[in-house]
């Protein structure tokens, strides 16, 4: 059950009332006061002050001051009246009630449209401000469209004054050249003096005249001019041929279509095989530290090749494969070194192994690969598949088509190709 | 860089635009006039060749040529400013000289390619430079020819590649160095990126480089003086300008590089009132108008002794896009100052006006 405050003083003029409300002690905040057009409430639990007002008042304007634990209420009527009470007199409960809620529902529209008429304002605002923003960027592209025009008028007409210079200079100087003409046929016909005026007339053949010139005596003296001008150049140069050489190129193709990509594919495949170690073998723990090294081992393979004791160049090669698979060379060598054992097979093997390795085919890598061709080709011919060593050689071939033995050798593999398929 | 208006720098002024009917190739002022020249190919495959004149804010077509060959370039350079006769090179391998009052026959004709000649120039005419009037021809057969009007059927100096060397298509050429009766050299460019310098005093190979793009354009920025400097344009946007007063026995000559857009740069155009301005059209449709800066010393020692050349600097005045296909040519007008002309592939000629070159 809520306290009521009822200890409430007040008194009126025609158009204001004003109602003082002390709190005993209760702490008043702008939140607790709620009034409406007839109806006023001061909640602060658990102490409330209610009151339906005799008359309606301008709850807009009125207000209210939190003091000294008092709130001093001015309410400003609406129709200017005495008052005989502050507040209705016989109000019973449903009344009380309806007149509650109403002024709750009252209350509520009031804020709805103070938002309402908010949003309204706040949009207006964003609109003025877009238009003056665009008013502005059309002035300034004004301006320099404006600026532009200018210029372009200003040089339309030095172009036309120019022009009209030119015509007015030509017609000048040809009326000038034709009275100097006249004067001047005399002297010539004479041949004295000549040396002057032809060097005068070249001059005034160079200097400006129009495309459609006047024929006659004009004609007569433009041969002069034409003979002197003929005497002055040097003859025609005497023909001569200068051979040229053009950039070489491996690939002859503008920059864009250069194979610069392939090349830096290989060469970033070969640093990082040479990177490579396979070093999870437990074998290696029993062999010398430069015994690891693949590159070591293939040097070690190589010369025992040139000795010619070919199964120890297999093994070192064995071991280097082992440590490190991704090496070609490796692979290419000990082909060559089960070539010479007649194994082949491995031969064979080893060849292709060589060949995947040597992708992307870039001229670095030419010789390997016509050197694995080659071997490849050999162990076929060897095993009697000509066809497959055939199409080895040409391989080879094509990659370097000016190794003469290679081209002895395919040509044998022909003959022999159809040697036995006559024979068959 | 966009232009800014307002501030010192030349505008590009579009001054008149003219629609065609047919894919020109190549225009020309007619020296000393208001005139201008566009050569092309019609579409059923014969050259047009057409005079406009200047009046006012349009052109006016004063006479239309057509000719069995569609025609690629052509040149005044090598006539008399009386005769004023064109030199054109055709889809053919043609080079033709024309009267333009009388188009019917040609004053001087030969078949000097067997493919079609890319570029032509001319030096010793109008009044510019000395010694006899030359024309140079560059061919997609690799080879490069100089005619001398007065000789038939052979050309005064050829230059071609060895037998057995399989050919470069030559995709431009200029004269340039002729200050004197005597000197000349020619520069040609090829698709492989070479850039080889002739001279035809001695009938030897001078001096030659390899730019790794195919080289669209080269140009001295004078040709009737000491060689001064070359500037020598390629595919995918760069440019080279080369100082060309000094030649090291090895180096060759110094240059500087510029990397403009990401199109091929088609044409470079010296501005004839002052040669350090120039021109630059480009695969994109746009313009940029260049200068280049001199080095405080034009030549140092090296380590041996020898004289090298310092390249200077290149920055850029203006640019401005006019179309969305290449310009592919480009001509000052030699009589007033910062009027020009150019020809698209989309069919239009414009005649443009940069101002405010006076304050460069």
């Amino acid at each position: 059950m809520p306290v009521w405050l009822r200890e409430h003083s007040w008194r009126q003029t025609l158009t204001a009332v004003y109602l003082s409300l002390p709190l005993r002690g209760a702490r008043a905040t702008p939140g607790s006061i709620f009034c409406s057009e007839q109806y006023l409430k001061v909640s602060i639990p658990p102490f409330l002050f209610e009151a339906i007002l005799y008359a309606p008042i301008d709850d807009t304007n009125s207000t209210a001051k939190i003091r000294n634990g008092n709130i001093f209420f001015t309410l400003y009527k609406k129709e200017p009246a005495m008052w005989d009470s502050l507040t209705l007199a016989n109000a019973d409960k449903e009344k009380l009630q309806y007149l509650r809620e109403n002024a709750v529902l009252k209350a509520h529209e009031k804020a709805k449209e103070e938002t309402e008429a908010k949003k309204i304002t706040k949009q207006e605002h964003k609109k003025y401000a877009l238009e003056a923003t665009m008013k502005l960027e059309e002035e300034e592209r004004k301006r320099i469209e404006d600026l532009k025009e200018k210029e372009r008028q200003k040089v339309a007409k030095e172009l036309e004054l120019w022009k009209n210079q030119q015509k007015d200079g030509d017609k000048y100087k040809s009326m000038q050249k034709r009275e100097e003409l006249h004067q001047e046929i005399e002297p010539l016909k004479e041949r004295k003096s000549e040396k002057i005026n032809k060097t005068q007339i070249p001059n005034e053949g160079t200097s400006k005249t129009r495309l459609k010139s006047t024929k006659g005596c004009r004609g007569s003296c433009s041969i002069f001019s034409q003979n002197l001008k003929e005497e002055q150049l040097p003859s025609p140069r005497a023909a001569a041929t200068i051979k040229v050489n053009f950039t070489p190129r491996v690939f002859p193709t503008a920059l864009r279509e250069s194979r610069v990509a392939e090349e830096e594919e290989w060469l970033h495949k070969q640093a990082e095989a040479r990177r490579m170690i396979n070093s999870d073998l437990s074998e290696l723990e029993d062999l010398k530290e430069e015994e690891k090294n693949p590159d070591w081992l293939k040097d070690k393979g190589n010369k025992m090749f040139a000795m010619g004791d070919y199964l120890g160049a297999v093994n070192a090669y064995n071991l280097a494969v082992r440590l490190n698979n991704k090496l070609p060379l490796l692979y290419l060598n000990r082909a060559a070194c089960h070539l010479k054992l007649r194994n082949l097979h491995k031969a064979i093997e080893d060849s292709s192994k060589a060949l995947e390795l040597l992708t992307p085919p870039v001229p670095n890598n030419e010789n390997a690969r016509v050197k694995a061709h080659v071997r490849r080709g050999t162990a076929f011919c060897q095993l009697e598949l000509y066809t497959e060593g055939l199409q080895d050689y040409e391989a080879a071939l094509k990659i370097d088509p000016r190794n003469k033995t290679i081209e002895e050798d395919a040509e044998k593999i022909r003959h022999l190709i159809q040697g036995t398929m006559q024979s068959s | 860089m966009s232009a800014a208006v307002g501030a010192d720098r030349p505008q590009v002024v579009s001054h008149v635009q003219q629609a065609l009917s047919y894919t020109v190739f190549d225009c020309k002022w007619v020296p000393r006039s208001a005139r201008l020249l566009c050569l092309g190919s019609a579409a059923r495959g014969t050259g047009i060749i057409q005079l406009y004149e200047l009046h006012g804010a349009r052109l006016e077509l004063l006479r239309e040529i057509e000719k069995p060959k569609p025609i690629k370039c052509g040149t005044f350079g090598a006539t008399s400013l009386q005769q004023r006769y064109l030199a054109t090179g055709d889809f053919d391998g043609n080079l033709n000289i024309w009267n333009l009052e009388a188009p019917e026959m040609p004053v001087y004709s030969v078949k000097g390619h067997k493919e079609i000649i890319n570029s032509i120039d001319g030096v010793g005419g109008l009044g510019i430079g000395e010694g006899a009037p030359e024309i140079v021809t560059g061919s997609r057969d690799g080879t490069v020819k100089v005619w001398d009007p007065r000789q038939n059927d052979t050309p005064v100096a050829n230059m071609e590649p060895v037998q057995g060397e399989s050919k470069r298509d030559c995709w431009t050429v200029a004269f340039g160095n002729a200050y004197n009766q005597e000197e000349r050299v020619v520069c040609a460019g090829y698709d492989n990126g070479d850039i080889k310098l002739f001279d035809l005093k001695t009938m030897s190979l001078r001096w030659e480089t390899n730019i790794k793009n195919g080289v669209c354009s080269v140009e001295f920025d004078r040709k009737d003086i000491n060689m001064n400097k070359l500037v020598a344009t390629s595919l995918e946007g760069k440019f080279h300008v080369f100082d060309m007063r000094t030649q090291h026995p090895t180096k060759g000559f110094a240059s500087v590089s510029e990397k403009a857009q990401k199109s091929t740069i088609w044409q470079v155009r010296h501005l004839p009132q002052n040669r350090d301005v120039f021109m630059t059209s480009g695969g994109s449709g746009s313009l940029h108008l260049w200068k280049y800066e001199y080095p405080a010393q034009r030549s140092k020692k090296d380590s041996e002794g020898s004289e090298m050349g310092v390249a200077g600097a290149v920055s850029l005045l203006q640019n401005v896009t006019l179309s969305t296909q290449p310009i592919s040519s480009l001509d000052w007008s030699p009589d007033k100052k910062g009027l020009c002309v150019c020809g698209a592939f989309d069919q239009t000629v414009r005649v443009l006006i940069v101002t405010r070159l006076n304050k460069i």
